[in-house]
């Protein structure tokens, strides 16, 4: 309405001055250098072809978008309201160049963006409409020609003025048609995608995908040329401050797009490797409906995620993209709770590692059944609630995957280890039913232990165990393999830490833990508890060494060991599996043994061994070194 | 074939239709556009609102229901949680990660398994008990606090106005 008669005035005001100058002068140039001279009339005039500018483009737009719907008109004032801003700003920096050719210039650059922005509306809406009319098709394809062909005009045009000219105001202009043209390309990718989306029959799933990956190149290729006309506007002129708006804009845009390209990438990799497919018990429990679309689900296409929510697979991916959670539980997918993971048995590393999974040894299965067995069976005693050494499998597991968070100065422990919690995880679930496993590489973990604490007064794996299986020897020995203590007297042992190199703490790290800060407290509490743990460890085997020692009194004539090691005295219980080989225990050692604790079951042990054959001795060696999986 | 959000709308209208939850009628504006809903919803009884039908109308982004749509009442609104040009401010309406008002936990946020039904039902709740610590209506939410008796005539006489029925005074 007001639109109109503002029309309406400006068409009767210019009339008139037309009149008035043909009525003075009568003839037509001297009429017109009238208009020109004359101040008001000109205002007028220029008002006139402003109005002009205004009705051609309502026709442009009724030809090219029919009538427009009130959320678009909307946004197209908006949006035109942040140009004209600045747009103004603009001018404050080229004011030497102000004319009206360029205010003719900027109205025809605010005009043209208008179209793209309703472009954009306009293929957008193609995914929210069930009917698209072949006009539509036509119109779109045409716009988008048209308005691709002029932007690439002006950048031409304004590339070859400034090459010719020097650095003018026509910078400007072309870096805004390069943006229009992103913006145009954008359109123009998004109608087919959608155009192919319409058109095909079944569910297109990696149309969102595509989308994302749109979006991350769209605002990759905006960013870089912010950051060039930035560069080349301060070299030239000054700040643009114009153009600071939508550039923290489209680079905080692209950041995001960005994050959750790696988020959503991350996510959909754990969902398609690590999740499980929904089976049909699953979803008859839960109406076979997935929540996100509301439609009815298939085995093959639903995934359950580790807090045993249902969905669609196509749906989670899209839903992932966006946020990286479970959608009813908001159970975060790429860093679950040790609560979480504890009760399900599916293992979830926050990064995947194929690569390291490639190299899995059937043999690791077995640290990992130990493992799991001394959580089970273990009568769960305070050891259980301070878990920094990490409990076994997948408790453990979730812990390392938060630790380069929170403790990043021990990067180099971090990768070790988790990388055998990896394995151990992993290996885990597949070994959950294989009965009662070897655990040969518990030796392992005890020398390892012991030869990083310093003590193994070089003996060696290979002298140690060549008793053993041939395939013990396939075990990667590192030397800080994690050290499963199984069940030992009654009472679960964690796997205690090896303290990482201290000596490499830079002196940032050394602040940060002298801090009175959250941070600082938690790494000085993990040094403590990783002293702890060691010194647990170093208790159990003191109460194994002893118990050893005791019988060796009495035994001392084994052949088949390296004498050195001792391996032969060890005592044991038929029936019990609690006790295990105190191989390597060294002098040092030895000399403190007044600390020990006793046996219990020594008596006993004692007069049983003394009936035993070497032979038998052997066996039971050998038994002994899968006591950690023996659950009875 | 057509979007996903569009089925998903369908699906939620189909459903709204078929089982209406007490209180609240919601559907497309029209058969053209199913991204613009209108909904009416009475206020709920034994509250200030009790009686009133406040008329709504919901405008759903492209990808839905994986952004959440957004809620206006296109009548007059006196209310703290419901800013002066209509808007609702209500958490489940926000997607997880932006927080207008800095207080919200990331649990009552908008997730997919959200719905329309469930939006009006919270809006319902929401005219029963309004939060005042959200404030989008600062002057409503002080009213509120401060003078109940004051917020209960304002509230009545939107309630008539919606009614059609002219104010008692």
């Amino acid at each position: 309405m007001t639109s109109t008669t503002a029309v309406a005035i400006s068409l009767v005001l210019s009339s008139c001055v037309v009149a008035n100058a043909f009525r003075q002068k009568k003839q037509f140039y001297p009429s017109i250098v009238y208009i020109c001279k004359s101040n008001p009339s000109m205002a007028i005039m220029y008002m006139q072809a402003l109005v002009a500018v205004y009705l051609i483009g309502k026709l442009t737009g009724k030809l090219f978008f029919g009538s427009l719907r009130p959320a678009e008109s909307e946004r197209l004032i908006e949006k035109a309201w942040y140009a004209v801003t600045e747009t103004c700003l603009a001018f404050t920096i080229f004011k030497d160049d102000l004319s009206p050719k360029f205010v003719a210039l900027f109205t025809l650059l605010l005009f043209l963006k208008c179209f793209h922005w309703l472009a954009e509306d306009r293929v957008d809406y193609m995914e929210r409409t069930p009917v698209i009319s072949y006009i539509f098709h036509l119109r779109i394809w045409l716009l988008l020609s048209i308005l691709t062909l002029g932007d690439i005009y002006f950048v031409h045009d304004a590339y070859t003025t400034t090459m010719i000219k020097g650095p003018s105001v026509q910078l400007v202009f072309g870096f805004e048609y390069a943006l229009l043209i992103t913006l145009a390309a954008n359109a123009a990718f998004k109608y087919v995608l959608h155009a192919v989306d319409v058109h095909s029959d079944t569910f297109w799933e990696s149309k969102a995908v595509l989308l994302l990956y749109l979006e991350f190149f769209i605002g990759m290729c905006k960013a870089v040329m912010y950051v060039v006309f930035l560069i080349i506007m301060v070299r030239t002129y000054t700040i643009p401050l114009f153009a600071f708006r939508p550039m923290y804009h489209t680079l905080r845009n692209f950041k995001k797009v960005f994050q959750d390209l790696v988020l959503s990438r991350r996510a959909i990799h754990n969902m398609n490797t690590l999740y499980p497919d929904a089976t049909l018990q699953d979803l008859q429990a839960i109406e076979n409906v997935c929540i996100i679309c509301r439609e009815d689900m298939t085995a093959a296409a639903a995934k359950k995620l580790p807090c045993n929510h249902i969905f669609h697979t196509s749906c989670l991916r899209s839903w992932f993209q966006r946020h990286q959670t479970c959608p009813t539980c908001r159970l975060d997918i790429l860093r679950p709770t040790p609560l979480t993971t504890q009760n399900s048995n599916a293992p979830i590393p926050a990064t995947p590692t194929p690569g390291r999974r490639a190299q899995e040894t059937p043999l690791t299965d077995a640290s990992a059944s130990s493992s799991a067995t001394d959580n089970s069976h273990g009568p769960s005693t305070s050891n259980h609630t301070h878990a920094p050494s990490g409990q076994a499998g997948s408790s453990g597991n979730s812990y390392y995957n938060q630790t380069p968070i929170q403790y990043q100065f021990r990067p180099f422990t971090f990768q070790q280890r988790s990388t055998s919690i990896d394995e151990i995880n992993r290996s885990n679930s597949d070994n959950s039913n294989n009965g009662i496993p070897e655990s040969n590489n518990m030796n392992e973990s005890w020398i390892s232990f012991m030869n990083a604490a310093g003590r193994s007064g070089g003996i060696g794996p290979s002298t140690l165990f060549n008793d053993l299986p041939p395939s013990t020897s396939n075990f990667p020995f590192t030397p800080q393999v994690p050290l499963h203590l199984p069940f030992v007297g009654g009472i679960a042992i964690q796997r205690p830490n090896m303290p990482p190199n201290l000596d490499t703490l830079s002196d940032e790290e050394l602040r940060v833990m002298e801090e009175n800060t959250r941070q600082g407290c938690l790494a000085r509490l993990k040094y403590i508890t990783d002293i702890k743990c060691m010194l647990d460890a170093a208790a159990v085997m003191m109460n194994h060494y002893s118990s050893a020692r005791l019988v060796a009194g009495l035994d001392n004539t084994d052949s088949t060991l390296n004498s050195e090691t001792k391996t032969s005295d060890i005592t044991e219980n038929d029936e019990q599996s609690e006790s295990r080989p105190s191989s390597n225990i060294s002098s040092e050692t030895d000399s403190s043994t007044s600390s020990g604790v006793t046996s219990s079951s020594s008596g006993s042990e004692d007069q049983l061994i003394q009936e035993e054959t070497e032979q038998q001795r052997i066996i039971r060696l050998k038994r002994l070194e899968k006591f950690g999986s023996n659950s009875t | 074939m057509a979007g996903s959000a569009l089925r998903r709308l369908m699906a939620e209208y189909k459903q709204l239709t078929l089982n209406p939850p007490e209180g609240i009628i919601a559907g497309p504006t029209s058969e053209e556009n199913y991204f613009e809903w209108e909904a009416l919803i009475t206020g709920p009884e034994g509250t200030c609102f009790e009686g009133g039908v406040f008329p709504a109308k919901l405008i759903f982004p492209s990808d839905y229901p994986l952004s959440p749509p957004k809620m206006s009442f296109t009548c007059d609104m006196f209310h703290p949680n419901i800013y002066s040009d209509g808007r609702v401010c209500i958490s489940i309406l926000h997607a997880p990660g932006d927080d207008p008002m800095g207080y919200e936990s990331s649990n009552e946020r908008w997730s997919p398994v959200q719905s329309v039904e469930k939006i009006l039902l919270s809006v319902i709740s929401m005219l029963a008990e309004p939060n005042d610590e959200s404030g989008a209506n600062v002057d409503a939410a002080k009213m509120w606090r401060d003078d109940r008796e004051g917020f209960n005539k304002v509230a009545e006489t939107l309630v008539r106005k919606t009614l059609g029925i002219p104010t008692s005074k």
